[in-house]
């Protein structure tokens, strides 16, 4: 089967227009202005497949929002090549934008003044969705994601959870095969976000959409994806399963320990001592070199135990690293 | 067809929410329109026609003419610029709806409201002060409204044009000021065209402005008639032409520069 997405080689760099300071300056300006170039993408390839749910990850100005906007037709690419449901998005964008739904968490296609239902019944017509279709899709997703207490509201009067739920219905009503979605659980609450990953996983299991999605919150990521993209400065950095993610670069597992009673020392042979306070103790391993097993067997062999816990570090620590110390940068 | 009608119902009901704004824009246009109403009656001073135009026919022409502000949008619409600037233009962009088609159905909406509330009750409240004229046959009314229609159709199309400036410069709104000073001029709203001097209105019908107001509000006052009403109907329909032509030219190259902003 050939993949729904495939990118290949993308380029996009935005010219930027530099401002001198103060007066003079603006005149200057006027005359002859001064550009600057930033690449915002550089040579991005991947591929996804029908039924993927993918996180598209990165740091603030990585480049993650310019992919999705290439991708959902709204900006036209330096260079590269982009063939998603066998179109070119920004060459035929009327037609390619009938078959994917987007959401750019920051913004609502809604018309603010008017009651939900309103703009929800607009993409009946828009979409030239069958009038029994579009009704049992509209029941099916008031359902899940609990729209009809706020259906007749107008959406300034929504609240930001309220308002992220009906701009999702509005995405996906017309049935699309892709969803796009840029930072879809930004500035929610814990449960408002809950509802919303179960949704798109509803979405992806039930009917097979396909997702691609960037978040800062990486329990969206656990919860929904996987497979990572990671992406710093314009360029890709990681794509593959999250295991192998946590594999490659969490190194350092934690195992916490109680001990039955109080011990002079606990420590192991070739490992580093352990974190003491009273009877617990913390050893720090790296989960490469030696496995949990072996290493909980060495302990039961030594010691009476009560309790044990392996911790992983979790993935927002990973990633952090990832940022943090360009460990993807060869 | 049965988008574009929804799309202007609820273009309909949200103008419809702004009542405030709506009996605002009334009450300004009513006292605007009674400034310069004194202004043509001073100006007459005595006489009852200047190049064809009598006084009733001026005044009625003031009253059209703040009756139309709102309808006709004669001093200029921002909105699709805004879009740009905000980034919200995304939202329009990732539906399947030309962008033309989509503004037309908002811009539209909004309009019928205001020519309901700011366009005929400001002309029944002009009318208990001053000699308003009225077309005088059936049909005077059916070339009138459409007239009026065509020049809601050039209006459309040229503050849609003026839009599109947003594509290339951070700050459109200056251009946009000095474009619709200049329609407003060009099609007879601060002055009719006929009280021009003759050179002056005749470089004024080389342009499309006239047929975004003039020529309604003549046929309406019936100053043009018989043949050359389908004549006037037919330049406003090629003003239309051209310049939904060019707007499209200039929106393809657009869309290729545009920088989405935010996020």
């Amino acid at each position: 089967m050939s993949p729904i997405i495939s990118v290949q080689h993308l380029y996009k760099r935005f010219k930027i227009l530099q401002r001198r300071p103060g007066l003079g300056g603006a005149l200057v300006n006027l005359l002859s202005p001064r550009y600057s170039e930033v690449s915002a993408v550089q040579d991005v390839s991947f591929e996804l497949e029908e039924g993927e749910v993918v996180g598209y990850l990165g740091p603030n100005g990585a480049g993650k929002s310019t992919t999705i906007k290439v991708l959902t037709g709204l900006l036209v690419p330096t260079s590269g090549e982009v063939h998603i449901n066998g179109k070119v998005p920004w060459l035929e964008r009327e037609r390619y934008v009938r078959e994917i739904g987007a959401i750019f968490g920051y913004r609502s296609t809604l018309w603010w003044d008017l009651p939900v239902i309103d703009s929800l019944e607009l993409l009946q017509p828009m979409y030239r969705i069958p009038a029994e279709r579009f009704r049992s899709n509209l029941r099916e997703f008031s359902r899940l994601l609990d729209l009809d207490s706020f259906l007749n509201t107008p959406v300034r009067s929504l609240s930001l959870g309220q308002r992220m739920r009906a701009d999702l219905c509005a995405a996906l009503i017309h049935e699309p095969r892709l969803l796009f979605l840029d930072e879809p659980t930004i500035g929610l609450d814990v449960i408002a976000k809950e509802h919303i990953r179960q949704f798109i996983l509803h979405v992806n299991r039930q009917r097979g959409v396909t997702v691609l999605l960037t978040t800062h919150d990486l329990a969206d990521v656990e919860r929904l994806c996987e497979r990572v993209m990671i992406l710093d400065r314009g360029r890709l950095l990681f794509d593959g399963s999250l295991t192998m993610l946590n594999h490659r670069f969490e190194s350092t597992w934690t195992l916490h320990v109680d001990f039955e009673v109080e011990y002079e020392d606990v420590s192991l042979p070739g490992m580093d001592p352990p974190v003491r306070q009273g009877l617990h103790a913390e050893y720090h391993f790296d989960h490469r070199q030696v496995t949990s097993a072996e290493l909980i067997t060495r302990l039961l062999e030594k010691f009476r135990i009560r309790d044990l816990e392996v911790r992983r570090p979790p993935l927002e620590e990973t990633i952090r690293r990832i940022y943090r110390e360009k460990l993807l940068i060869n | 067809m049965r988008l574009f009608l929804h799309l202007i119902k609820l273009s309909i009901l949200e103008q419809a929410t702004y009542r405030t704004a709506l009996v605002a824009g009334l009450v300004t246009n009513f006292f605007w329109g009674f400034f310069r109403a004194a202004v043509i009656v001073a100006l007459y001073n005595g006489r009852s026609e200047v190049n064809g135009l009598t006084l009733e026919g001026a005044l009625t022409y003031i009253a059209i003419g703040q009756a139309m502000i709102a309808f006709l949008s004669l001093f200029g619409t921002f909105d699709l610029m805004t879009t740009v600037y905000s980034g919200s233009i995304a939202s329009d962009l990732i539906r399947p709806v030309p962008l033309f088609v989509l503004w037309m159905a908002r811009d539209l909406g909004h309009s019928l409201v205001n020519l309901v509330v700011r366009g005929l009750l400001l002309l029944l409240f002009f009318a208990l002060f001053y000699p308003v004229v009225m077309p005088e046959s059936l049909l005077g009314w059916v070339w009138t409204i459409l007239a009026l229609a065509a020049s809601w159709l050039v209006s459309y199309a040229w503050r849609f044009l003026v839009n599109l400036a947003a594509f290339w410069t951070p700050d459109a709104r200056g251009i946009g000021r000095g474009a619709y000073a200049l329609s407003q001029l060009a099609s007879g709203f601060i002055i009719p065209l006929r009280l021009y001097p003759e050179w002056f209105s005749r470089l004024c019908h080389l342009t499309p402005f006239p047929a975004m107001f003039n020529t309604g509000v003549e046929v309406y006052l019936g100053v043009v008639s018989g043949s050359q009403l389908g004549w006037a109907l037919g330049v406003q329909g090629m003003w239309f032409i051209v310049l939904v032509f060019l707007s499209q030219i200039i929106l393809r190259a657009g869309i290729r520069k545009l920088v989405i902003q935010g996020g």
